[in-house]
């Protein structure tokens, strides 16, 4: 259960040397839940449909927030939307539900972070509806719709055999004066609405996720789909309201559900920050820099990736390039196989850089991983990006930049067991991993042998740092005991939960938070120039958490120049 | 347009059609040799080049294959504006694709240049069981809009060679024979009338 020490003495006055989380922690203040949660329904008025009785109570415990149930038990809550009111027609149940609770662990819920290779791509269950039992059984649902009720995009099923479900959702949400429903609860279910001009998004849910979370990935959706579009589709329902959307999203599935996944293992999904490659100071200064000179030839940003991690980036002056659009381009790009095959010129839309109008994104894969995304307002700018692609390339190659980034890629990032145990980092001293530029290319000590001990100093799991100012974060890498996909998978949704609660208008905004549940010990502490989040072994110490906590800010601070990205917003100095 | 230098040819190509008939399968086909049974969706276009070596000239290719989906239609003049030489290209499974082939070929007469070298290509050949489109539909349309007609197969490879093969031999013919920068107009159109049918 919740463990929180109440605060008597009044909360440290933040300043922007951060205060020792011990003296924060005198001051713990993390709510009792039951009002936490009580502040959020408020705040969300408009409710319809009936809250189902004991439902509510339940989820005001938090230990069971953060153990999300992942194998659903037989009978389908009731609800006035048909969503799972009514069985199925199909008989053998048993035996189909059976099937169903693998089936729903290895794809419906997606793989692991960091073998992402397992999780197949595109839509799955393309012949269910909302007939099928297999289909009211999904735990997560999203769907996109016209104000008119046709489908748009469906996670599970064919959109066009969903015309039927998707009225009723339509119904649902026109029935609320004003377009202004929000969340509907169902016994277990949460039906999240997010109305955006003609376009509505649905998800239905029994992740037990919270509210913000949900909707902040209709969000994402929703962005992902002017990505590819622009707002400018508004006007085709202007012109005609029964407009039928999903020939324009034709061969786009595949983005979309690889964004749903990446809600499962990409941290940059709640966070609203990206990740950077690890690489010594001066290579990321190298690609930075031949990066800028293309930039100021006309080109608005110049980014280099490894997947889902920076290596560099550079916009023109001016320009600043908002982490969530990041998220969805390299989400956009990464998930079509199309990209990998030949240098590509496509239009694209950042939704916040300027959601009416598309940009040109000239895409090229370096190496397997390794891709560059030069974007430019002109249409007629491919083969001067193509000319701007193959100096970088060669930049690239001649200062070993590409043969790092591999080298990193192989690495991994941050490793909880590698903590040095002084509080104050000795001089000179770097973490293996992170020093590789500096030790002989091919030593072998490089190369760790994977999960070897329980975590790190004081039960340490994992940890995600997340810096204010650059708009960027870093994440540990797993190691054990949280090995799993499904271990980690179910970390991410601690972690957002974490989120929204210090984040909750309602309450917060809190700076430190300390919970104890079965699971885990989760800490969370929030400064003006970070937020900081912890995991640690359920049976943890407090006080030896919290000092490591500040260990470990101590040493993200101590590596800063090689884990992340410095000068590329205009807050940064 | 196509550019001379001595015997060097450089020229741009540009494949229209509607989705999932096999435009970057040609391409790939002819480019890398490669067949894959799923192959998926292009974004927006993607860029190759191929050199093909004729008796009378190299011809350097830049190959636009763009994407069939509705979402890039208004944007394909981007990719066939200069262009010497298009491939439309229909799945002789789908009507529906013909159909889009058609309104591509329109579209090219009304926007295009008067020189541009047009072939229509019927593609998956191989799947002759679940033909919809007949064949001498494809090269009745064909002759009478000036368009050189093949019937393909990405999958099998045939005529998948002998289309850009016939592609680099109208654009050696097209092009004048020195680079002294004259064109001949009166002869290209007259090819360009010409019909050239392998299929048969």
């Amino acid at each position: 259960m919740l463990s929180s020490d109440s605060g008597e003495d009044p909360m440290p006055n933040p300043g922007s040397n951060p205060i020792p989380i011990e003296d924060q922690f005198s001051c713990i203040v993390m709510s009792d839940n039951c009002e936490a949660s009580a502040t959020r329904n408020g705040s969300l008025g408009n409710h319809v449909g009936g809250e189902i009785e004991g439902a509510e109570d339940k989820r005001r415990e938090w230990g069971r927030t953060n153990s999300v149930v992942e194998v659903e038990e037989g009978t389908p809550s009731p609800s006035s939307s048909g969503y799972a009111g009514e069985r199925g027609s199909s008989g053998s149940d048993e035996d189909e539900i059976q099937e169903l609770t693998i089936d729903g662990y290895v794809d419906a819920d997606g793989g692991p972070p960091d073998s992402q290779a397992t999780w197949l791509p595109g839509k799955r269950h393309v012949d269910e509806d909302d007939a099928s039992i297999s289909w009211r059984k999904r735990k997560k649902h999203f769907f996109m719709l016209s104000h008119s009720g046709k489908p748009i995009y469906s996670r599970y099923g064919d959109e066009h055999k969903l015309a039927g479900f998707s009225a009723t959702l339509q119904a649902i949400i026109s029935f609320v004066e004003g377009d202004r429903v929000k969340l509907v609860r169902a016994g277990k279910h949460q039906v999240v609405f997010l109305v955006k001009g003609p376009i509505y998004l649905v998800c239905i849910s029994c992740t037990e996720e919270p509210y913000e979370s949900l909707r902040s990935q209709l969000e994402l959706i929703y962005g992902q789909m002017l990505l590819i579009l622009t707002k400018s589709v508004n006007r085709c329902f202007e012109r005609n309201p029964k407009f039928d959307m999903t020939p324009l999203l034709g061969g786009t599935d595949i983005v979309f559900s690889s964004l749903i996944h990446s809600f499962n293992w990409n941290p940059a999904t709640f966070l609203h920050a990206y990740t950077c490659l690890p690489l010594a100071y001066a290579t990321r200064q190298a690609a930075g820099a031949i990066l800028q000179d293309v930039a100021d030839s006309g080109v608005l940003f110049a980014i280099l990736m490894c997947k889902h991690k920076v290596v560099s980036l550079v916009g023109a002056q001016k320009a600043s390039l908002h982490p969530d659009d990041m998220l969805l381009l390299a989400n956009f790009v990464m998930s079509s196989e199309s990209f990998k095959t030949s240098e590509s010129f496509s239009p694209i839309c950042l939704p916040r850089y300027n959601p009416m109008a598309f940009l040109y994104a000239y895409v090229h894969y370096l190496d397997v991983e390794t891709y560059l995304m030069l974007l430019t307002t002109s249409s007629d700018a491919f083969y001067h990006l193509k000319d701007c692609r193959i100096r970088i390339e060669m930049v690239l190659l001649k200062s070993n930049v590409l043969s790092e980034a591999q080298r990193s890629m192989l690495d991994g990032g941050m490793r909880v067991e590698d903590l040095p145990n002084d509080s104050v980092p000795r001089s000179g001293y770097v973490s293996p991993h992170m020093s590789h530029s500096r030790l002989p290319t091919d030593s072998p000590e490089r190369f760790r042998e994977s999960y070897g001990g329980t975590g790190g100093p004081a039960g340490l799991w994992h940890f995600i740092y997340r810096s204010i100012y650059l708009d960027q974060y870093v994440s540990s890498e797993f190691s054990s005991p949280i090995n799993s996909s499904r271990q980690q998978k179910r970390l991410y949704r601690a972690y957002q939960n974490l989120y929204s609660s210090m984040h909750d208008k309602g309450i917060g905004p809190h700076r430190t938070q300390f919970r104890r549940d079965e699971n885990y010990v989760l800490l969370c502490w929030v400064t003006p120039d970070f937020e900081f989040y912890a995991a640690f072994d359920p049976l943890a110490d407090k006080a030896l958490a919290i000092k490591t906590c500040n260990r470990v800010t101590e040493w993200v601070k101590y590596v800063e120049n090689e884990i992340f990205l410095q000068g590329a917003t205009p807050f940064s100095w | 347009m196509a550019r001379t230098s001595n015997k060097n040819i450089q020229a741009k190509l540009v494949l229209l059609g509607d989705m999932g008939t096999g435009k970057t399968s040609l391409v790939l086909r002819f480019v890398k040799g490669q067949f894959f049974d799923f192959q998926e969706s292009t974004i927006g276009a993607a860029f190759f080049t191929q050199v093909l070596s004729l008796n009378e000239a190299t011809i350097k290719f830049d190959i636009w294959d763009t994407a069939g989906q509705e979402r890039y239609h208004s944007l394909a003049p981007m990719y066939y504006r200069g262009a010497a030489a298009a491939v439309v290209v229909y799945d002789i499974t789908s009507m529906e694709s013909f159909v889009r082939a058609r309104k591509w070929v329109q579209e090219l007469q009304r926007q295009g240049n008067p020189n541009l070298i047009m072939f229509l290509a019927a593609n998956k050949a191989d799947l002759e069981e679940k033909r919809k489109v007949a064949i001498e539909d494809g090269e009745q349309y064909a002759k009478e809009n000036g368009l050189f007609f093949l019937e393909t197969s990405a999958k099998t490879a045939q005529n998948v060679n002998e289309l850009f093969y016939e592609i680099a031999k109208k654009l050696v013919k097209a092009s004048p024979s020195r680079p002294t920068g004259m064109k001949l107009h009166g002869r290209q159109q007259e090819t360009r009338r010409g019909l050239l049918c392998c299929s048969g």
